[in-house]
């Protein structure tokens, strides 16, 4: 084919120009079901299929675990890292407000400052959170459309409710604070939100676990039931972390900072050994867990926490050795959010992951007890259902 | 109105592809690039946000009972594949800003101008159906050619079928013409026949679905799972977890203050 100018090809040229529809809309009215799909780069769009990750001869029907040739059974997540990175600032700020809130009520004068602290703690995660929520919707301008219905089934529209009250809440916490004269009227409606926005940071740190366990990611789903405790007892252990990092004069409230984050931190260990043993149900969940990127992810952000909570644990108050355990649980607990999403991503794109726990029981089974797949053949439980 | 749904009889697809080329024509969809995959005659790969119809491809190393071929133990199993417009929808019921509703037809339909593309559907799909399309910013499936219904028509991919594979109609009637199949089919030897999710007792974890299949092998070799489950029936469990953790942190905070109480400054 003659080269054209800017060496492209009569073809190339004319495909680029195209929106991949071939109408022409002189000729034809665009106004089908799907005529409004914005087409800004059909090559990046469509990019070339990676070819076969399992052998026709590999996937068939003559295998005993068969696939489609290895194409993953459920969409991949396609969320940015930004989500799981929100995961860790929502659950920061959840449990700096809740830690606030308990400054509020029992901490007396002496914990003011704590108090303060939880509070622009709070406000700043909520503000970060919903930039971070804000930029990774594909349609930002949008996000508001979150709070036109009231879903309880759906964990993200209950989370947007949630996350805009506590931001709500800590604003007017923080101008209590900042604007409101000592006994004034604004200090105490600060401190009844602040109270009040720590009670919403609980189930604001808790239900990014719900969010993800509800899909169909067969490792979310799988965890369901340890997942919570991680995201809350390691949101416990971030916020310690950073509230370590600030300079803190009043020992009683490096105390107190301190062993709110060793529970956390006790608590980021058991549940990460629990989400574990979750998943070992079948091991076609729990490999995802120990492999590539999300294991090693996982495994760092076990060794930073555990390395961590020994420092924390060791006598002496020296500012490197605080700054040293906080830099460290947070790493901690930023990785092991990043490892679930990655173990997660991962077991999408593994039809056996969706496949195989369902074929054992562990799809809809687990909730209606029922004992047939949907091809009428008895599901290999096992272990006896007791009835 | 009434009930509306698909039934795709497998046994009679022949793999023409016309339920994708006219889903594609009717709907105005953009092309999916013309890539090779490598699986059999299937150069489409998956159902996304710019397909909503795929044929898939099986080269089965069986024989299909009653037909002789001359290259040994060989069988092809053909499916055209679609948004299954389930009972209990994952999707709908992930749905944040209420984008995704029930249509007076009883199917699953996305409203363009609500969604603001959280990408939550397409995790709680239990089939990977709904997918992003990231240079629109929006999630897209199948419609079950909503604007067609509203005019008494047929969906586009159904009419195009030359095979009467895909069926159109009421409900009650797919089903009723189903079963008759699989008993025609069962006495013409080929006892594998079964459909798939024709119904909630047969497929509690959907509810049924109103695009239901008849298949004559596992479900996974068709890349549908065994026992799909809407996620939402299990997220009880997931939220008495927070309960649980909710309580036991709010008592670590207070128990942290409160140690500090008569504590020295």
């Amino acid at each position: 084919m003659k080269r054209l100018e800017e060496g492209r090809t009569l073809l190339e040229r004319l495909e680029q120009a195209s929106d991949g529809r071939n109408i022409d809309p002189t000729r034809g009215a665009l106004v089908g079901e799907a005529a409004g799909q914005e087409v800004k780069d059909l090559a990046r769009a469509n990019p070339v299929p990676t070819l076969l990750t399992t052998l026709p001869s590999r996937s068939g029907p003559a295998e005993a675990a068969p696939s489609y040739y290895g194409v993953p059974a459920i969409k991949a997540p396609v969320w940015r890292p930004s989500i799981p990175t929100y995961f860790y600032v929502g659950g920061f700020a959840g449990a700096a407000s809740a830690l606030g809130a308990a400054a509020e009520l029992l901490g007396g004068h002496r914990l003011e400052s704590l108090g303060r602290r939880c509070r622009w703690l709070g406000l700043a995660g909520n503000l970060a959170g919903a930039a971070l929520l804000t930029q990774d919707l594909g349609r930002p301008a949008r996000f508001l459309n979150m709070l036109r219905v009231f879903r309880p089934t759906s964990p993200m529209n209950m989370g947007a409710w949630i996350l805009s009250a506590s931001g709500a809440l800590n604003t007017v916490a923080v101008a209590g604070t900042v604007l409101g004269g000592r006994g004034g009227s604004l200090e105490k409606l600060g401190g009844v939100a602040a109270v009040a926005a720590g009670m919403l940071g609980l189930p604001l740190a808790g239900y990014t676990a719900v969010l993800l366990s509800n899909t169909a990611v067969p490792v979310w789903q799988g965890a369901r039931r340890t997942l919570p405790f991680l995201f809350i007892s390691s949101g416990v252990a971030s916020a310690a972390s950073l509230l370590q990092m600030l300079p803190e004069h009043s020992r009683v409230a490096r105390r107190v900072v301190r062993r709110f984050g060793v529970i956390g931190k006790l608590g980021e260990l058991a549940s990460g050994v629990a989400v574990e043993h979750e998943l070992s149900r079948t091991e076609a969940l729990s490999r995802h867990l120990k492999q590539g990127r999300a294991g090693r992810l996982w495994n760092m952000a076990r060794l930073c926490t555990a390395t961590s909570l020994v420092l924390d644990l060791l006598p002496g108050q020296r500012r490197w050795k605080q700054l040293t355990s906080s830099g460290l649980g947070t790493v901690g607990a930023l990785a092991a959010r990043q490892a679930i999403y990655a173990a997660g991503k991962a077991s999408s794109k593994d039809p056996h992951a969706t496949f195989v726990p369902q074929r054992h029981g562990l799809g809809a089974a687990e909730v209606t007890r029922h004992s047939r797949a949907s091809d009428g053949k008895p599901l290999k439980l096992a272990l006896p259902v007791i009835a | 109105m009434g009930r509306k749904g698909f039934f795709t009889d497998t046994t009679v697809c022949i793999g023409c592809k016309a339920c994708e080329v006219a889903c594609k024509q009717w709907n105005q969809l953009p092309d999916d690039g013309l890539h090779f995959t490598g699986m059999s005659y299937d150069q489409t790969g998956d159902l996304g946000a710019s397909t909503w119809r795929h044929v898939a491809f099986v080269e089965r190393p069986l024989p299909f009972p009653g037909q002789k071929t001359g290259v040994g133990d060989f069988s092809w199993l053909m499916m055209s594949d679609v948004c299954k417009h389930c009972q209990r929808a994952g999707c709908l019921e992930a749905c944040p800003t209420g984008a995704i509703v029930k249509t007076e037809f009883d199917t699953v339909y996305v409203q363009p101008d609500v969604c603001n593309g959280c990408g939550y559907c397409v995790v709680a799909c239990p089939f990977g159906v709904i997918d992003r399309r990231e240079d629109d910013g929006r999630a897209w499936k199948c419609t079950l050619c909503y604007d067609r219904l509203g005019e008494g028509m047929t969906p586009a991919c159904a009419k195009a079928c030359p095979t009467e594979s895909i069926v159109y109609g009421d409900l009650d009637t797919l089903t009723e013409r189903a079963e008759q199949r699989v008993r025609k089919l069962h006495t013409l030897g080929v006892t594998d026949a079964y459909l798939y999710g024709a119904d909630a007792e047969s497929q509690p974890g959907t509810g049924g679905l109103n695009a239901f299949f008849l298949l004559v092998d596992k479900p996974e070799v068709y890349n549908l799972p065994p026992d799909p489950v809407v996620p939402t029936m299990k997220q009880p469990a997931a939220w008495a977890s927070v309960a649980l953790a909710a309580l036991g942190t709010a008592a670590v905070a207070l128990g942290v203050v409160l140690l500090e109480r008569g504590g020295r400054t």
